[in-house]
């Protein structure tokens, strides 16, 4: 074996271990690496990576596992916490995103989730009238806010599904940035937060499920962003032919028709989860995504076909 | 020179066309090709130039293999605030020299993310004339790389080997190895062992490749011009992780 020409190699290396030495004999000297984990929560996998210290890296999963089971607490759905900051904070953010989306997001269709069997998992296809009594106490404008503390009318749920995880992932990532990490992502159960560059120092190449086939969508590239799917293939059930899935249409009181999946992309994950569910629910989701003009959407309508809407983010398909 | 004579020469050189391509992979997003004999005294100002394509405030710069006028553009960068950095993955502007196989008429062109720009705007466009006018035609090709970011190094997967342009090979890392490689202009062979790769013998003239430092560091890559070859350390860019 012929050894590496030495000359210029030799003395780089030495000039390059020169500070390196200094700085392990200051005693301050922490290797930074890729660490990956794995946490249970919401009923998902959440995918955790980071470039850290090992030390720091503990810390950091227990902080995101107790950030988890904080909101978990708050927003699970047997929940019935209508007065801490926490919940009167994201009903706000809930109330914003219900007004401009024309009621197609709403954190209040829990009882319908309920009616078809998506909670307790036995399906059923309810009758018209059914759904129409329900309808009655369905709708985030019929909560009233009064004295720190929210009301809801007899018969009311909340169902925080569609917009609690992506306001953990925020909350977690934004503390694990705080902590002085730079790069990295957390994603649970596809609700994901990315910074930083990933380990090609590049932007973070994040795959998106095919609505009906193995494999990929496409892939985004993205960092400093956030991104939430919707489907109708994540949770459903098929009975006589027909696909019955948990994307309700509030208005309606049926699953949302139209829509394969939508993808959004954007600064907070919160917002990206709650309009990922606006969207697919909206016969007009151009109307939506105006105002918010920071953020795009990759849509695939129910003939499979694949469009974009608002903000334009790297995309590209998969041989 | 005409710009499209200077083109037409660029584009026929072969060794610019795997440079060219591989500049649209590796994520520069700006890479300046200098033709001429005295490099220092043009790349200040044309850098200068084509920051303003860039917002990258960065000003730290690295040789990638050894560069016959390496002192004199170590001092007139650093006349105009650049620092040389050791660690080529760290640095903002690598340098790397080529070698021409014929003599070619001074001039520069830019790519960017693999795209021919013309960067001669009235500013420059004195500097091109008198590049023309009063410079003797060089082998000399200097390659300016711009990262519009600042990349962390990340160790690499495989080494790509490219023969005229067209790659022929991917050797993982972690295998050691040594490989012959024909070419038109002779052979050349490669070494890889513990995660490095670098050159151990070749048939060109002036064995710069030979001389080039191991390489080991996603994107670093060792040029040899004469013999139309080019190594070049990748990563498998796979799918960080999935939503959906």
């Amino acid at each position: 074996m012929n050894a590496p020409p030495p000359s210029t190699l030799s003395l780089a290396k030495k000039l390059f271990f020169l500070p390196l030495t200094l700085f392990l004999l200051s005693g301050c000297a922490v290797k930074e690496k890729w660490h990956t984990s794995t946490l249970l929560v919401f009923d998902t996998l959440c995918e955790i990576k980071i470039f850290c210290s090992p030390s720091e890296f503990k810390a950091a999963q227990e902080n995101v596992d107790r950030i988890f089971s904080e909101i978990e607490s708050h927003f699970s759905p047997d929940a019935e916490d209508y007065s801490s900051s926490m919940v009167l904070d994201l009903y706000r953010r809930a109330l914003q995103v219900f007004t401009d989306s024309g009621g197609c997001f709403d954190i209040t269709v829990a009882p319908l989730s309920r009616l078809w069997g998506f909670l307790s998992k036995s399906y059923v296809v309810p009758a018209h009238e059914q759904i129409q009594s329900i309808l009655e106490r369905i709708g985030v404008e019929k909560i009233k806010e009064e004295k720190g503390t929210l009301i809801l009318l007899p018969g009311m749920k909340l169902d925080w599904g569609a917009i609690a995880k992506g306001f953990a992932i925020d909350l977690a990532s934004r503390s694990l940035i705080e902590r002085g990490i730079s790069r990295g992502f957390i994603n649970a159960g596809g609700d994901l937060y990315c910074w930083g560059q990933n380990p090609d120092s590049q932007d973070w190449n994040i795959g998106i499920k095919h609505p009906r086939q193995s494999g990929f969508l496409g892939i985004i590239s993205i960092s400093e962003q956030g991104a939430a799917t919707t489907g109708d293939y994540q949770r459903y059930f098929i009975k006589e032919d027909v696909r019955y899935h948990h994307v309700f249409d509030p208005r309606t009181g049926y699953p949302a028709e139209g829509k394969q999946s939508v993808t959004v992309c954007g600064p907070e994950t919160l917002l990206c989860d709650a309009l990922s569910t606006a969207l697919f629910v909206s016969k007009r989701p151009e109307r939506i995504m105006e105002k918010y003009p920071d953020y795009g959407a990759i849509i695939v309508d129910s003939e499979g076909n694949l469009s974009f809407l608002g903000k334009i983010f790297p995309f590209h398909t998969v041989d | 020179m005409e710009r499209r004579d200077f083109f037409k020469i660029m584009l026929a050189t072969p060794v610019l066309t795997p440079l060219i391509l591989s500049s649209k992979k590796t994520g520069n997003d700006l890479e300046l090709f200098l033709i001429s004999e005295e490099p220092q005294m043009f790349l200040p100002l044309l850098l200068q130039q084509i920051q303003e394509y860039s917002p990258n405030e960065g000003r730290t710069f690295t040789f990638l293999n050894p560069h016959p006028r390496e002192n004199g553009l170590k001092k007139t960068l650093s006349e105009k605030g650049w620092r040389f950095a050791r660690e080529p993955a760290t640095a903002h502007l690598t340098l790397s020299f080529g070698y021409l196989l014929n003599k070619a008429l001074p001039s520069f062109t830019l790519v960017r993310k693999g795209w021919i720009r013309d960067i001669r705007s009235r500013k420059v466009h004195p500097l091109w004339q008198e590049m023309n006018k009063n410079h003797a035609p060089s082998s000399c090709l200097t390659i300016a790389s711009l990262k519009t970011k600042t990349s962390v190094p990340s160790t690499g997967e495989f080494v790509s080997m490219y023969r005229d342009g067209q790659k022929i090979e991917a050797l993982s890392l972690e295998e050691n190895e040594e490989k012959s490689y024909k070419t038109q202009g002779g052979r050349i062979t490669v070494q890889i062992a513990g995660g490095k790769v670098w050159v151990t013998e070749s048939s060109c003239r002036h064995k710069i490749c030979l001389y080039s430092p191991p390489i080991s560091l996603a994107g670093e890559r060792i040029v040899c011009a004469p013999n139309h070859f080019l190594l070049e350390i990748e990563r498998s860019s796979s799918i960080d992780t999935v939503i959906g």
